[in-house]
Protein backbone atom coordinates (compact mmCIF):
# COMPACT_ATOMS: atom_id res chain seq x y z
CA UNK A 1 0.00 0.00 0.00
CA UNK A 2 1.45 3.33 -0.83
CA UNK A 3 2.94 5.69 1.73
CA UNK A 4 0.43 8.48 2.39
CA UNK A 5 2.57 11.79 1.33
CA UNK A 6 4.24 13.48 4.25
CA UNK A 7 3.25 16.91 4.54
CA UNK A 8 4.41 19.80 7.12
CA UNK A 9 8.26 20.85 7.40
CA UNK A 10 9.59 16.96 7.95
CA UNK A 11 7.64 16.37 4.38
CA UNK A 12 9.28 19.76 2.93
CA UNK A 13 13.05 18.84 4.23
CA UNK A 14 12.57 15.26 2.61
CA UNK A 15 11.50 16.92 -0.92
CA UNK A 16 14.37 19.41 -0.10
CA UNK A 17 16.94 16.33 0.53
CA UNK A 18 15.85 14.27 -2.23
CA UNK A 19 15.81 17.20 -4.96
CA UNK A 20 19.59 18.24 -3.79
CA UNK A 21 20.27 14.63 -4.54
CA UNK A 22 19.20 14.66 -7.92
CA UNK A 23 20.67 18.02 -8.64
CA UNK A 24 24.48 16.09 -7.81
CA UNK A 25 24.04 12.44 -9.25
CA UNK A 26 23.01 15.28 -12.55
CA UNK A 27 26.19 17.11 -11.76
CA UNK A 28 28.00 13.69 -11.68
CA UNK A 29 26.40 12.18 -14.99
CA UNK A 30 27.22 15.94 -16.95
CA UNK A 31 30.95 16.06 -15.45
CA UNK A 32 31.11 12.46 -16.66
CA UNK A 33 29.77 13.38 -20.21
CA UNK A 34 31.88 15.74 -21.05
CA UNK A 35 35.01 13.56 -20.28
CA UNK A 36 33.26 10.79 -22.17
CA UNK A 37 33.00 13.91 -25.01
CA UNK A 38 37.24 14.15 -24.80
CA UNK A 39 39.84 11.78 -26.63
CA UNK A 40 41.15 9.34 -24.43
CA UNK A 41 44.69 11.30 -24.43
CA UNK A 42 42.98 14.56 -23.00
CA UNK A 43 41.30 13.15 -20.02
CA UNK A 44 44.37 14.09 -17.97
CA UNK A 45 43.61 16.25 -15.71
CA UNK A 46 43.28 13.74 -12.36
CA UNK A 47 46.71 13.96 -11.02
CA UNK A 48 46.96 15.16 -7.42
CA UNK A 49 50.20 16.72 -5.60
CA UNK A 50 51.41 16.03 -2.48
CA UNK A 51 52.11 19.22 -0.40
CA UNK A 52 55.20 19.30 1.76
CA UNK A 53 52.98 20.16 4.80
CA UNK A 54 50.88 16.87 4.06
CA UNK A 55 47.86 17.36 2.22
CA UNK A 56 47.31 17.19 -1.97
CA UNK A 57 46.35 19.29 -4.37
CA UNK A 58 45.14 18.97 -7.74
CA UNK B 1 47.89 18.80 -12.43
CA UNK B 2 47.65 17.89 -15.67
CA UNK B 3 48.87 14.61 -15.54
CA UNK B 4 49.85 14.37 -19.42
CA UNK B 5 53.62 15.29 -19.10
CA UNK B 6 54.52 12.76 -17.29
CA UNK B 7 51.98 10.20 -19.05
CA UNK B 8 53.92 10.61 -21.93
CA UNK B 9 57.51 10.33 -19.70
CA UNK B 10 56.31 7.15 -18.59
CA UNK B 11 55.07 5.50 -21.87
CA UNK B 12 58.21 6.87 -23.69
CA UNK B 13 60.07 5.68 -20.52
CA UNK B 14 58.31 1.71 -20.74
CA UNK B 15 58.28 1.45 -24.92
CA UNK B 16 62.62 2.13 -24.50
CA UNK B 17 63.34 -0.06 -22.07
CA UNK B 18 60.69 -2.87 -23.52
CA UNK B 19 58.95 -3.47 -20.57
CA UNK B 20 55.42 -4.22 -20.54
CA UNK B 21 52.77 -3.21 -17.92
CA UNK B 22 49.36 -2.25 -18.17
CA UNK B 23 47.70 0.90 -15.92
CA UNK B 24 45.51 -0.14 -13.53
CA UNK B 25 43.66 2.02 -10.50
CA UNK B 26 41.78 5.20 -10.73
CA UNK B 27 44.78 6.89 -13.34
CA UNK B 28 43.20 4.14 -16.00
CA UNK B 29 39.69 5.14 -15.09
CA UNK B 30 40.76 8.59 -15.21
CA UNK B 31 41.47 7.99 -19.27
CA UNK B 32 38.10 5.86 -18.86
CA UNK B 33 36.00 9.00 -18.35
CA UNK B 34 35.97 9.01 -14.63
CA UNK B 35 36.08 11.68 -12.52
CA UNK B 36 38.60 10.31 -10.12
CA UNK B 37 42.16 11.80 -9.30
CA UNK B 38 45.03 9.87 -7.80
CA UNK B 39 48.78 10.84 -6.25
CA UNK B 40 50.44 7.93 -8.44
CA UNK B 41 50.30 5.62 -10.86
CA UNK B 42 49.86 2.02 -11.07
CA UNK B 43 50.88 -0.11 -13.04
CA UNK B 44 50.21 -4.48 -13.68
CA UNK B 45 53.28 -6.07 -14.84
CA UNK B 46 54.58 -9.94 -14.68
CA UNK B 47 57.92 -10.60 -12.74
CA UNK B 48 60.42 -12.19 -14.01
CA UNK B 49 64.27 -11.47 -14.03
CA UNK B 50 63.85 -9.82 -17.38
CA UNK B 51 61.23 -7.48 -16.24
CA UNK B 52 63.30 -6.55 -13.20
CA UNK B 53 66.16 -5.76 -14.96
CA UNK B 54 63.88 -3.40 -17.67
CA UNK B 55 62.61 -1.86 -14.35
CA UNK B 56 65.80 -0.78 -13.13
CA UNK B 57 66.57 0.82 -16.80
CA UNK B 58 62.70 2.52 -16.39
CA UNK B 59 63.58 3.99 -12.98
CA UNK B 60 67.19 4.82 -14.71
CA UNK B 61 65.51 6.27 -17.91
CA UNK B 62 63.19 8.64 -15.33
CA UNK B 63 65.89 9.79 -13.29
CA UNK B 64 64.10 7.72 -10.43
CA UNK B 65 64.55 5.31 -7.48
CA UNK B 66 63.30 2.25 -6.66
CA UNK B 67 62.23 1.75 -2.86
CA UNK B 68 61.51 -1.41 -1.24
CA UNK B 69 58.32 -2.41 -0.22
CA UNK B 70 57.58 -2.28 3.57
CA UNK B 71 56.65 -5.84 3.06
CA UNK B 72 58.43 -7.60 0.80
CA UNK B 73 55.64 -10.28 -0.47
CA UNK B 74 53.73 -7.50 -1.44
CA UNK B 75 56.04 -7.64 -4.51
CA UNK B 76 55.37 -3.85 -4.75
CA UNK B 77 57.94 -1.94 -6.79
CA UNK B 78 57.74 1.93 -6.31
CA UNK B 79 59.83 4.16 -8.91
CA UNK B 80 59.88 7.95 -6.88
CA UNK B 81 61.01 10.90 -8.48
CA UNK B 82 60.14 13.45 -5.24
CA UNK B 83 61.33 16.15 -7.60
CA UNK B 84 59.50 15.56 -10.55
CA UNK B 85 56.26 14.60 -8.85
CA UNK B 86 56.51 11.29 -9.82
CA UNK B 87 55.52 8.23 -8.20
CA UNK B 88 55.08 4.96 -10.07
CA UNK B 89 54.07 1.36 -8.31
CA UNK B 90 54.61 -1.47 -10.02
CA UNK B 91 52.42 -5.03 -9.02
CA UNK B 92 53.05 -8.24 -9.94
CA UNK B 93 49.14 -8.97 -8.26
CA UNK B 94 45.95 -7.32 -7.71
CA UNK B 95 42.61 -8.30 -6.59
CA UNK B 96 40.08 -9.61 -8.99
CA UNK B 97 42.63 -10.47 -11.69
CA UNK B 98 43.82 -13.35 -12.52
CA UNK B 99 46.45 -12.85 -15.33
CA UNK B 100 48.32 -10.33 -16.52
CA UNK B 101 47.66 -11.55 -19.97
CA UNK B 102 44.02 -11.34 -19.53
CA UNK B 103 44.25 -7.83 -18.33
CA UNK B 104 46.52 -7.07 -20.85
CA UNK B 105 44.39 -8.76 -23.73
CA UNK B 106 41.26 -6.52 -22.51
CA UNK B 107 43.45 -3.11 -22.32
CA UNK B 108 42.95 -0.38 -24.62
CA UNK B 109 46.04 1.30 -26.46
CA UNK B 110 46.65 4.65 -25.65
CA UNK B 111 48.80 6.70 -28.21
CA UNK B 112 51.22 9.32 -26.56
CA UNK B 113 53.61 10.88 -28.69
CA UNK B 114 54.13 7.50 -30.45
CA UNK B 115 54.44 5.50 -27.72
CA UNK B 116 51.70 3.29 -26.33
CA UNK B 117 50.09 2.79 -22.67
CA UNK B 118 47.86 0.21 -22.26
CA UNK B 119 45.50 0.99 -19.99
CA UNK B 120 43.66 -1.58 -18.58
CA UNK B 121 39.93 -1.56 -18.80
CA UNK B 122 37.05 -0.10 -16.72
CA UNK B 123 35.35 -3.28 -16.33
CA UNK B 124 38.81 -4.38 -14.87
CA UNK B 125 39.42 -1.46 -12.86
CA UNK B 126 35.92 -2.45 -11.01
CA UNK B 127 36.44 -5.80 -10.71
CA UNK B 128 39.87 -5.34 -8.75
CA UNK B 129 38.71 -2.08 -7.14
CA UNK B 130 35.28 -4.44 -5.29
CA UNK B 131 37.54 -7.32 -4.99
CA UNK B 132 40.26 -5.25 -3.08
CA UNK B 133 37.54 -3.57 -0.72
CA UNK B 134 39.36 -1.00 0.89
CA UNK B 135 37.24 2.16 2.26
CA UNK B 136 38.89 4.03 -0.65
CA UNK B 137 38.20 1.62 -3.29
CA UNK B 138 34.64 1.22 -2.51
CA UNK B 139 34.49 4.85 -1.90
CA UNK B 140 34.62 5.40 -5.74
CA UNK B 141 32.90 2.15 -7.08
CA UNK B 142 29.62 4.24 -7.78
CA UNK B 143 31.58 6.76 -9.65
CA UNK B 144 32.99 4.18 -11.47
CA UNK B 145 30.03 2.19 -12.31
CA UNK B 146 28.16 5.42 -12.98
CA UNK B 147 31.19 6.02 -15.89
CA UNK B 148 30.38 2.82 -17.27
CA UNK B 149 26.82 3.00 -17.89
CA UNK B 150 27.64 6.26 -19.49
CA UNK B 151 30.05 5.10 -21.86
CA UNK B 152 28.02 2.30 -22.92
CA UNK B 153 24.93 4.88 -23.24
CA UNK B 154 24.32 5.30 -26.64
CA UNK B 155 25.20 9.46 -27.75
CA UNK B 156 24.11 11.66 -30.33
CA UNK B 157 27.56 12.39 -32.66
CA UNK B 158 29.42 15.67 -31.64
CA UNK B 159 28.86 18.79 -33.52
CA UNK B 160 31.67 20.09 -35.48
Amino acid sequence: MPKPERRGRRGSRDRTLAALRMESEAALRDQIRRLLSLPMAARTHFLRVRLPGGGSAL
Amino acid sequence: MNAAPLLRRIAAALADCRLEAVLIGNAAAALHGAPVTTLDFDFLFRTSPANIRKLKAFADHLHATILRPYYPVSSLFRVVDDEGGLQVDFMTTIHGVRTFASLRARAQRLELDGAELLVASLDDVIRSKRAAGRPRDRAVLPILEATRAEARTPRPPRKS
